[in-house]
């Protein structure tokens, strides 16, 4: 039951980076279909509040460890009342100021730093939040890697049960065939004709020649189908998934943390490329997280090399000579196809997920779609015109009147023809 | 008893135990280089591999590579580390800056990618300065390889910290010993590159000496005597109703290239008038082929032609009369003076001979005119000339005596261009100190002790002062690629004021000519129009400038240069015309292969310069040029020996050239600046005696057996009979009838004359998105090259070289095609009482006349709605597109040629080779940094593909999605076709018909549109207008 719950907060929480007026909604939606697992639920629900608003700066867990702020769990929290934390939180500036030794004790350890304030969470939140905090749920990360692990033997399923039911073929064919070697001896034995099966398969053969010939037929067409089809993924990378020089998660950034694909991939809504983000696009966040959830400190590290950030004394190093990050590039069209981003996130509004697949589930990117010409023109078959868009205004009025009002394929505007990809 | 015949190669295969039998028994007659397989050099003894051992090595390595290549290769994307805030790769930024290179200016927008320019265009805002072809092209002089890299001394690179101490120590040393330092430059226009010119004369005092390899010298010199100015005006063609114009190429290259705007502005036939343009000239040039009465005269005898025609103004006048010979172009002369006197004010005559006399009478006659403040404006002069032939005199004599101690070349080349380059190669040896500011291992550079690498213009800060009441900026469009220093910044240095010239820039603006207007808003606009403070900056002092502006010139007499000119009137000279062609210019550029391959707009040929010759003079000599089988051209090659100089050159027979008259292009014979311009042509500059492009030849001989091969694009044509290529007419016919010389067409069928276009085969386009079009006006378009230049820049397309050009291999996606005509009519011909064959002969063949008339004709794929093309293509590769287009898809061609063979314009292309990455065609494309400039938006093509115009489809795509992304209605002329934003003249019009109110839409209405080869009835989206002369 543990686990169903889990699986209904992931859904959630993917929805929830489109959605930003989240909590409410979540909330609400939680206490009346999960009515029964209160105590459960509040970690749950913690654990999304936590992860979308403390885990930038705060690491979750038994050890001592700081991120921006002090390392979280019961060893930290349970220092403090309960109404001090609700303060602290919903605004520790005002409880610094007001003198508050406590607090007072806290900004000085953190040279200083403040925190963000929360005036937006309800007690109830915190509440859950700090469940969640004291509560280190090991268990929520374990059933992901278990679901990881399911992934992986439900791909390569496919190949193997291929692998075994031809190596039980050749094994019950060979069986049969010593068999039949078994009884030929005893039958010698015995001073009687053998068997011979081939002799037997001969004859079928010269009394049914329309038999050998389908039969050479089917090889045939079979062989040339599967050169064919061999042939047709030559160039293609579907499934392609390289190692990048930095392990960054996709799953984490954007699954989890929720951050908007175009906050960093800031060129898909107006330049033809997409735009892998420089250094300075990640430092926004990284100037303050120095140490990550999955690897710790070494990919961080990877980005202060690369621009000449010392995260000791957070400064950036004078006359640093910036190493760029050489990324592997995973989506690779051909150069004589023309792409352009935004024509189809801006102009065509459709999500990055419809060609780049599940993103913020993926741990490492993998190239989802086939990028073939075929799977284009596909969609370009399909896909309707945003005729709103005052662009097609004087056209749509010729349109309404000769295609009767039905929708406008990208087709009939041209989208099939050779030179707009081509030139 | 032989029972077969024995077959033997060599007698010594019959011996027994010979040599050959034991070759024999080998595969080979040597062994294999096993040491070089197995490299292992030391060994000198047999190597243990055999035969099998080198198969298995090859199977195996053929096999490993093929399987290594089923691997993808794994590309990176390597983003910035900190992106700058304005780049966004994949979209273009557009700067404001200038360019000057002595000869030519231009406010320009230059086109960045990813932070490399790429492509140039006109600053429409900025009235003044037209983007040439040559200034179009420049962008690629960024990229070339054999800019300067480093500093150098004596050809070995040195540190600029090392040459900044040696040179100024040497330099404190000469001006402490009293020697002359001289700063040599061609002019600069440049506000702050004077003032710290003038510092570094404080500094060191030296002097400046300044000399345009072109010179005006002659126009600057008469303005002095006559209005006490020694500076050019600015010239107003679209005010003009009268041009006269003697050997002066002003839509050419004459002072600068800006005049074709103005000029064009009254050539629309659409406005009822038109300005009447004669001109008189030796040497058939862009702007006679523009003329609508053009008289060939000998050089020698322009002189007198213009004495007679300001006689003829004279006598109208009541001025004084001088005795004279009658001209024989008389006739045209007494129309001309006529229509001149007519339009008194509102007319204009110029003369491009660079001779104070020649440019007296000139003046003499435009201020009889009253044409002063009207059409010549002296109060808006122009400082782009502004060299003084006599001081570079001074400097030799100078030389000679060794007087000088040091000489520091300002980015010119002496060496090469001045007519006593020997001499001067010859005194430089006993200079101290030498030292050759430049961006390329020149002539000039490679004699020096010190060599120091400029930027190039795109690389720089800076500014301009072109005309009188207009300043421009220069930004940087790129980081600086070499180990260079702007040539401002290396005279600080020596000046001791330090290497920021973008400070000392900012603060001299803002001193000085700012006032109370924004830096970066003038850094945005890059110009700014009149100033407060301007008139501060000019040499002359406030009532000065009214005094002069004000009057119409001093009343200087004219009788010692009407004197002087009718003395040089030699009867049976040969005349030299040394002229500059529109892609070449001065030769500063002529390692651009762009350049180099566009074609002339008259001779058609490219990568040459040659002897011009008019046909009955060549017959004269008997000399002659032979057209190949294939259609190449060859000529003869004579010696020409002009001022105890000679030369080899080829032949070129030019119809519309004046007889005895030779013409021979500038800019060619370059040596060590690049591959491109090596051994092509020869330097015409040696002829150029006392900077006067007109000389008498003393000699001219055969060579025999000698003949050059020319790269010409186009032969001599004549156009009779085939009304539907080019249409021309009377502007008095056209105001009668908006029709004429358009009428329309009719096929005779069974049904009876019907139209071709309701005669078809096939159904008409479905058009409901939009309808691209393009109209190009015959009347406006004067043949300068611009647009191929932009569409070379814009599409990527290859440079081939003068060998392919010779097997008709152009790449050109757009060609201008030009045609000749006899000016020779029924009427004519019945006046000068001709018989009918004499009559048609001489209709046919202009080269039988001395003069001709001239129509261009820009031709690029027509984007047939029933398109040929398409119909043949087996694989589908040509098709048709929703908005009027003819795709072209690379990918998909298999290189049948079968489209290009039915294509009736002739404008498909095909790839012979791959002309990227490969040596055979060592351009641009062949090296990392000339690959720099192409467009990443359109594909490099491979071998084997077809290619031709595509309308710019990737500019119409990129501005369709701009309104998409805006949410608003895409506008009229937001589209940029590159050759339409290239012309300069306005002749081509691109836009979508399916907008009523687009200006496309009304000239496709206009009563003078035609498509070419109508009777066809391919339907093209490309339409003409009948060309008007106003005759």
């Amino acid at each position: 039951m543990y686990y169903f719950c889990v699986a209904k907060v992931k859904i959630a929480s993917i929805d929830m980076f489109k959605n930003y007026n989240l909590h409410f909604t979540l909330l609400i939606s939680f206490l009346i279909t999960n009515f029964s697992f209160v105590s459960s639920q509040d970690i749950e629900l913690g654990e999304s509040l936590f992860s979308s608003n403390c885990a930038s700066c705060h690491y979750v867990g038994p050890e001592e460890k700081k991120l921006i702020g002090p390392g979280l769990g019961s060893h930290t929290i349970d220092k403090y009342s309960k109404d001090w934390l609700y303060s602290w939180i919903k605004n520790s500036s005002e409880l610094i100021a007001s003198g508050d030794e406590l607090a007072v004790a806290v900004y000085e350890e953190y040279n200083k730093l403040q925190m963000t304030a929360f005036p937006q969470f309800s007690n109830e939140d915190i509440d859950n939040i700090l469940a969640y905090v004291q509560v280190r749920p090991e268990e929520v990360i374990l059933s992901s890697n278990e679901d990881l692990i399911d992934n992986v033997s439900d791909n390569s399923f496919s190949s193997e049960s291929i692998f075994v039911f031809i190596t039980s073929l050749i094994i019950l064919f060979s069986c049969l065939l010593t068999l039949i070697k078994a009884k030929n001896l005893l039958k010698i034995s015995r001073g009687q004709k053998p068997i011979n099966i081939f002799s037997g398969i001969n004859n079928f053969i010269k009394s049914n020649p329309a038999i050998i010939v389908f039969f050479s037929i089917f090889v045939i067409l079979f062989c040339l189908k599967t050169i064919w089809d061999g042939l047709l993924t030559v160039g293609v990378q579907q499934g392609y998934q390289p190692t990048q020089p930095i392990a960054f998660s996709h799953k984490l950034h954007a699954g989890m943390n929720g951050v908007d694909c175009n906050y960093c991939h800031s060129g898909a809504r107006h330049s033809k490329s997409a735009l892998i983000p420089s250094a300075n696009v990640c430092m926004n966040c990284h100037t303050y997280i120095n140490e990550g959830q999955i690897s710790g400190k070494t990919e961080i590290a990877k980005i202060y090399a690369a621009i000449g950030f010392d995260p000791e004394t957070r400064t950036y190093i004078d006359n640093y000579i910036q190493k760029p990050i050489k990324w592997v590039r995973i989506h690779n069209l051909p150069d004589l196809a023309y792409f352009n981003h935004a024509q189809h996130v801006n102009a065509g509004g459709l999500e990055c997920q419809t060609c780049h697949g599940p993103i913020e589930e993926m741990e490492v990117v993998e190239q989802y779609s086939p990028l073939t010409m075929g799977w284009c023109i596909e969609c370009h078959r399909e896909e309707k015109v945003n005729t709103d868009n005052d662009y097609y205004h004087e056209m749509n009025k010729k349109w309404v009147e000769k295609y009767h009002g039905e929708d406008i394929n990208v087709n009939n505007i041209g989208g099939l023809e050779c030179g707009k990809c081509h030139y | 008893m032989i029972k077969k015949k024995k077959y033997f190669k060599s007698l010594d295969q019959l011996k027994e135990n010979s040599v050959v039998s034991k070759i024999h028994e080998k595969e080979f007659i040597e062994k294999l280089p096993n040491d070089l397989l197995s490299m292992n050099n030391t060994s000198k003894s047999d190597s243990t591999h055999t035969r099998r051992d080198f198969l298995k090595m090859v199977g195996f390595t053929t096999a490993a590579a093929s399987l290594a290549a089923c691997e993808a290769p794994v590309k990176n994307i390597i983003p910035y580390v900190v992106k700058p805030e304005e780049i966004v790769p994949g979209i273009a930024n557009w700067y404001a800056s200038s360019f000057y290179d002595g000869h030519d200016f231009a406010s320009l927008l230059v086109k960045t990618r990813e932070g490399r320019p790429i492509f140039l265009k006109s600053n429409d805002k900025c009235s003044l300065g037209g983007v040439s072809a040559r200034v179009q092209a420049s962008v690629l002089n960024l990229y070339d390889n054999n800019r300067l890299k480093n500093p150098k001394k004596n050809g070995k690179t040195i540190s600029w910290k090392k040459l900044d101490e040696e040179i100024i120590f040497k330099l404190k040393k000469i001006k402490n010993e009293n020697r002359k330092i001289v700063l040599l430059s061609s002019s600069i226009i440049s506000p702050t590159t004077n003032e710290i010119i003038n510092q570094f004369k404080k500094e060191y005092n030296s002097s400046h000496v300044v000399y345009d390899p072109v010179s005006s010298s002659g126009i600057l010199d008469a303005n002095k005597i006559m209005f006490g100015l020694r500076k050019l005006p600015t010239y107003r063609f679209d005010l003009s109703e009268t041009i006269v114009s003697f050997d002066a190429d002003f839509l050419g290259d004459w002072i600068d290239s800006g005049h074709g705007r103005d000029y064009a502005k009254n050539r629309n036939p659409e406005n009822k008038t038109m300005s009447t343009h004669f001109q008189f000239e030796s040497i058939l040039s862009l702007t006679g082929a523009n003329a609508d009465f053009r008289s060939p005269i000998k050089a020698s005898k322009i002189g007198e032609a213009l004495v007679n025609l300001y006689n003829i103004i004279a006598l109208k006048s009541n001025n004084k009369i001088y005795d004279v010979n009658r001209s024989p172009n008389q006739e045209m002369l007494t129309k001309a003076a006529n229509s001149l006197w007519k339009n008194r004010g509102k007319s204009i005559i110029v003369s491009g001979i660079n001779d104070v006399n020649i440019q007296l009478i000139v003046n003499k006659i435009n201020q009889i005119l009253g044409n002063y403040d009207k059409t010549i404006n002296l109060s808006n002069f122009s400082n782009l000339k502004q060299g003084d032939d006599n001081d570079l005199l001074n400097l030799l004599e100078d030389l000679r005596e060794n007087k000088v101690g040091a000489i520091i070349n300002l980015d010119v080349n002496p060496v090469y261009n001045l007519s006593s380059a020997k001499d001067f190669q010859k005194y430089l040896k006993n200079v101290e100190l030498k030292i050759s500011i430049s961006e390329k291992m020149d002539e000039t550079a490679s004699l020096m002790d010190y060599v120091c690498p400029k930027n190039n213009y795109l690389e720089s800060w800076g500014d301009c002062n072109p005309y009188s009441g207009i300043f421009t900026l220069i930004q940087p469009t790129i980081n600086k690629l070499f180990n260079t220093r702007q040539l401002e910044s290396i005279l600080m240095k020596w000046s001791k004021l330090g290497l920021d010239y973008y400070s000392y820039l900012k603060s001299f603006w803002k001193k000085n000519i700012l006032g109370d207007k924004s830096w970066n808003t003038t850094l945005h606009d890059g110009f700014l129009n009149n100033p407060n403070d301007y008139k501060k900056l000019l040499e002359l002092s406030q009532s000065e400038v009214s005094d002069i502006f004000g009057k119409n010139g001093n009343s200087v007499s004219i009788d010692s240069s009407i004197k002087k000119v009718l003395l040089n009137n030699n009867q049976n000279s040969i005349d030299l015309i040394l002229y500059s062609k529109t892609a070449i210019g001065s030769g500063k550029f002529a390692n651009n292969p762009w350049l180099q391959e566009l074609p002339d707009p008259i001779s058609k040929t490219t990568w040459d310069n040659y002897l011009t010759i008019s046909p009955r003079f060549a017959k004269e000599l008997g000399l002659s040029n032979e057209n190949t089988s294939n259609g190449a051209l060859n000529g003869d090659v004579v010696s020409i020996k002009s001022n105890n100089i000679s030369l080899e050159v080829p032949v070129l027979i030019q119809p519309g050239q004046a007889y005895s008259t030779l013409g021979l292009a500038i800019g060619y014979g370059r040596k060590g600046i690049g591959d491109a311009a090596e051994n092509v042509g020869v330097n015409a500059y040696v002829f150029m005696k006392n900077f006067n492009s007109y000389q008498i030849v003393d000699e001219i001989k055969k060579i025999n057996n000698k003949t050059h091969e020319f790269a010409c694009t186009q032969l001599h044509h004549t156009m009779m009979g085939r009304d539907n290529i080019v249409k021309e007419t009377l502007l008095s016919n056209y105001l009668k009838n908006p029709k004429s010389g358009n009428p329309e067409l009719f096929l005779e069928t069974h049904e009876g004359p019907q139209k071709p276009k309701n005669i078809t085969l096939w159904n008409e386009h479905d058009r409901d998105v939009h309808w691209w079009n393009l109209s190009i006006d015959l009347s406006k378009c004067i043949g300068c090259g611009a647009c191929v230049i932009a569409c070379h820049s814009e599409n990527n397309v290859p440079v081939v070289g003068k060998e392919e050009i010779r097997k008709s291999r152009d790449m050109h996606w757009l060609r201008i095609d030009r045609y000749y005509s006899s000016d020779m009519n029924e009427n004519i011909a019945e006046s000068q009482g001709k018989s009918t064959i004499r009559k048609f002969l001489d209709m046919e063949v202009p080269s039988k006349s001395e003069n001709l008339e001239v129509v261009f004709q820009p031709v690029m794929c027509q984007h047939c709605n029933h398109a040929p093309c398409e119909t043949v293509c087996p694989v589908a590769a040509t098709t048709h597109s929703r908005e009027g287009l003819n795709h072209m898809t690379y990918n998909r061609c298999i290189g049948t040629r079968y489209c290009a063979n039915n294509c009736p314009y002739k404008v498909r292309r095909f790839n012979w080779f791959n002309y990227s990455e490969n040596d055979k065609f060592d351009f641009n494309m062949n090296n990392d940094l000339g690959k720099m400039v192409l467009n990443p938006d359109v594909t490099v093509r491979g071998r084997g593909v077809m290619e031709k115009c595509s309308m710019c489809i990737q500019n119409i795509q990129k501005a369709k999605l701009e309104a998409k992304k805006q949410n608003r209605k895409l506008s009229d002329g937001e589209v940029d076709c590159a050759c339409e934003t290239a012309c300069d003249t306005g002749a081509l019009v691109f836009g979508d018909v399916l907008n009523k109110k687009s200006k496309i839409y009304s000239e496709t209405k206009n009563p003078r549109s035609y498509h070419l080869l109508e009777e066809l009835n391919t339907k093209p989206s490309v339409w003409y207008q009948t060309k008007v002369r106003n005759k």
